[in-house]
């Protein structure tokens, strides 16, 4: 067996599928996609060479930069409400033990489960101003007028709360993993030392959770910035821009516009935006490991 | 000996396993070039084939280079209309099925996608090789990237002489005088209205603007919404706003926009003040709360439900006096009447917003160019789209229908048949679709700015005349 793979022949074939997925499912994309961001090309016919004109416009395009700033607002909602939360009801949920506990971590992670059109349709309704859930409550509590949830104030705020709803399962749940694997020595040498909960909780669970922490920022982080499916659906960056991601303007000008060139820049500055987000991410948490 | 026997037999297995996984894929992505949803007989025996095939080449081209070879003949159509069994897709289907029992050596495979996918896919088939019959809008939005592009066949205008073509229809799908595409329907703006609950209430339908903007007031009072309006796809607002703008420039409408898409200017006064109306409506309650974040469906169920007494739409949903899922009570009772003229406009009453929007045409590419043509043809004779059309309640087509009057015409039918054939003047292509594609998404993002107050006039007729520089 050990001769069967020390033969190159075998080596090479057992690589080759890989390389070859990676040569042209991910590299020729992103280079064709850096080429086509020099271009004007509408997707159709010829593509002309415009240097960096793409890359100018978009500098001065409001609504990418009103893209970036919510993908920014949707971070910071993911890692200021999303995660102390995500971490609390887990931490909560391992305290819980029996039943109770598959119960609701069942629950907590139902959104998950559902697929983003469905959920998209489902907070459609909820925020309908005319029979959608949430007037309807403020009705029975006496409130008579109508709120407008996907105003163009409003909207992205109610963009927001959906996004963090659906994604905190996952948090949840990894954090949970995290709390499980917890030496429960530790907890029973805190209890018999008298730490009652938030002190076992604030110097036993969270300072052994740190790698499950980076790993979730990180992910939120990148989430925020690929956020496109449940916008898509629910508001389609409207009205007006006002909940307009990344990912979804992309496409927008890709596909709806025919500026395929201008849809890669787009792309381009995309994919180095999470590049550098990832790499300062990587390097403050370095950097708390070390000290 | 034997291990190296094995090692090279694994070795071999594996790469052919490797290439044929590649051939598989390659032979699954013709497949669905060939039509993943097609409705023909023959079409097994197609994807057979194709199957059989595991060369990496295209399969598809040299299928049907055989096949016109040998007589037969595969006709690939690309539609925007996947409901096959109801509607126009069904009118489609009909007139598919009947060609192909006329002509034996003919097969007509049909991919049908959504208006959306149809489009992202039109523009993936405009690079790697078109289907040879394809359906597209009359509309510089859509057609001056894909006549750019060179990707359709120029058609000859003297065959269809006798097609009975509405006059004018054909323009949308010409370029430097050459046709290059057939239209099927003629869409007018309408504001649907519920007859019953207008007599209740005693309300009359409006004869100026500023009647529109006092019955809105009054019904407002009611507590019903006023116009249901379908803001959240930009669309029809624009269309909306196209429909005040021909009452306020009249005739002159085309002329203003045909200018200030050339030169990226809107500023023209007629425009202004058309936006200044729609602004002033929707600040007024016209429509429903949160009209700018509701799709279309949403929208419709607000009039079909009794929630709205007006609904803003094209006539393409007059099958609303037909859909079954409507309370009787509330389906025969919808009437339409056209956009009041504005005070001091240069537009009458029969003055509408009106156009031939999608339609079809053949590939450049084709390698059956002839056949698809004789299809096309065929699918165009008058007493085929347009009479199966009426018959079907799918709407007007572009070509005269007044033949094909069966007596069992719903009155919302009659009553938009009677608007169109006493018009003095119809608009053509709504202002979206009247600029490059880029123009068409702004003004549609826009507007939902600009009608809900977050956007000056100013600011919105700025940003659509950048969108077309």
């Amino acid at each position: 067996m050990k001769k069967l793979y020390s033969n190159k022949l075998v080596i090479f074939s057992l690589v080759l599928p890989g390389v070859l997925v990676f040569l042209f499912a991910v590299l020729a994309p992103i280079i064709l996609s850096v080429y086509y961001g020099f271009t004007d090309y509408s997707g159709m016919g010829e593509a002309k060479w415009i240097g960096w004109e793409n890359y100018a416009a978009l500098f001065h395009d409001s609504a990418f930069g009103r893209s970036l700033l919510n993908s920014l607002l949707l971070a910071i909602g993911f890692i200021c409400i999303q995660h102390p939360l995500a971490i609390l009801v887990a931490a909560v949920l391992d305290k819980l033990q029996g039943r109770a506990e598959g119960v609701f971590r069942c629950i907590y992670f139902i959104p998950n489960v559902i697929s983003v059109a469905v959920i998209a349709y489902l907070w459609k309704f909820i925020y309908n101003p005319d029979f959608g859930l949430l007037n309807n409550v403020l009705k029975f509590f006496g409130y008579q007028g109508k709120i407008n949830w996907l105003s163009q104030q409003n909207a992205i705020w109610s963009v927001l709360l959906v996004l963090i709803w659906h994604g905190f399962g996952w948090g949840m749940l990894i954090y949970y993993t995290g709390i499980k694997n917890i030496d429960p020595v530790l907890y029973e040498a805190a209890s018999i030392d008298g730490a009652n909960w938030w002190t076992t909780f604030f110097r036993i669970t969270l300072p052994l959770m740190k790698p499950v922490i980076q790993i979730n920022v990180t992910m939120a982080i990148i989430s925020a910035l690929k956020q496109m499916e449940t916008v898509y659906l629910l508001t389609n960056g409207g009205p007006s821009n006002s909940t307009q991601f990344a990912a979804n303007y992309l496409y927008q000008q890709a596909f709806k516009s025919f500026r395929y060139g201008y849809g890669n820049a787009i792309g381009v500055v995309f994919i180095l935006i999470c590049i550098v987000t990832t790499v300062v991410l990587n390097t403050v948490f370095r950097e708390k490991q070390d000290a | 000996m034997k291990k190296k026997l094995i090692a090279s037999l694994l070795a071999t297995v594996l790469t052919v396993s490797t290439l044929a996984g590649c051939g598989g894929s390659s032979g699954n992505s013709t497949q669905t070039n060939a039509g993943s949803q097609t409705e023909t007989a023959q079409d097994t025996a197609a994807q057979d084939t194709t199957a059989q095939d595991t060369a990496t080449e295209d399969t598809g081209n040299t299928q049907e280079a055989a096949e016109t070879a040998g007589g037969d003949v595969t006709i690939r159509l690309f539609s925007n209309l996947p409901d096959r069994k109801n509607g126009q897709g069904l009118v489609e289907q009909m007139i598919i099925d009947e060609y192909m029992e006329a002509n034996p050596n003919v097969t007509i495979e049909v991919e049908a996608l959504d208006e959306e996918a149809y489009k992202t896919k039109f523009k993936a088939y405009a690079m790697s090789g078109m289907p040879d019959v394809v359906s597209i809008w009359g509309q510089p939005s859509f057609l001056d990237e894909v006549l750019d592009a060179g990707v359709l066949a120029e058609l000859n205008e003297a065959d269809y002489a006798d097609y009975k073509f509405i006059a004018g229809s054909l323009e949308g799908f010409k370029k430097d005088g050459k046709l290059y595409g057939l239209p099927r329907n003629t869409d007018i703006m309408l504001f649907y209205y519920n007859q019953k609950m207008f007599d209740d209430n005693g309300w009359t339908v409006p004869a100026t603007y500023d009647e529109l903007l006092e019955l809105c007031k009054t019904i407002q009072g009611a507590g019903i919404t006023p116009v249901a309006m379908d803001g959240g796809d930009g669309w029809p607002m624009a269309c909306f706003l196209t429909d005040i703008l021909v009452k306020v420039a009249g005739t002159d409408y085309a002329e203003i926009i045909r200018n200030a898409v050339a030169a990226g200017d809107f500023t023209a006064p007629e425009i202004r003040e058309a936006t200044q109306i729609l602004v002033d409506s929707a600040a007024a309650g016209m429509f429903q709360t949160g009209y700018d974040s509701q799709d279309y469906g949403t929208t419709m169920n607000l009039f079909t439900n009794g929630q709205a007494a007006m609904y803003c739409m094209g006539s393409w949903d007059c099958s609303m006096a037909l859909n079954e899922d409507i309370t009787p009570e509330i389906r025969d009772n919808i009437r339409a009447f056209t956009m009041p003229v504005v005070e001091g406009g240069k537009g009458g009453a029969k003055d509408i917003a009106a156009w031939n929007g999608g339609g079809y045409a053949v590939s450049a590419s084709s390698e059956v160019k002839d056949e698809a043509v004789k299809f096309l043809n065929y699918m165009y004779q008058p007493d085929k789209l347009s009479k199966y059309g009426w018959e079907n309640g799918v709407g007007m087509s572009a070509q005269d229908q007044t033949e094909y009057l069966t007596g069992n015409e719903t009155e919302l039918q009659k009553q938009v048949m009677d608007i169109l054939k006493e018009a003095t003047s119809v608009s053509g292509t709504p202002i979206n679709d009247c600029g490059p594609s880029v123009f068409k998404t702004t003004i549609e993002n826009e507007i939902q700015g600009v009608s809900n107050g977050y956007t000056s006039v100013d600011d919105f007729l700025e940003a659509i005349g950048n969108a077309c520089k």
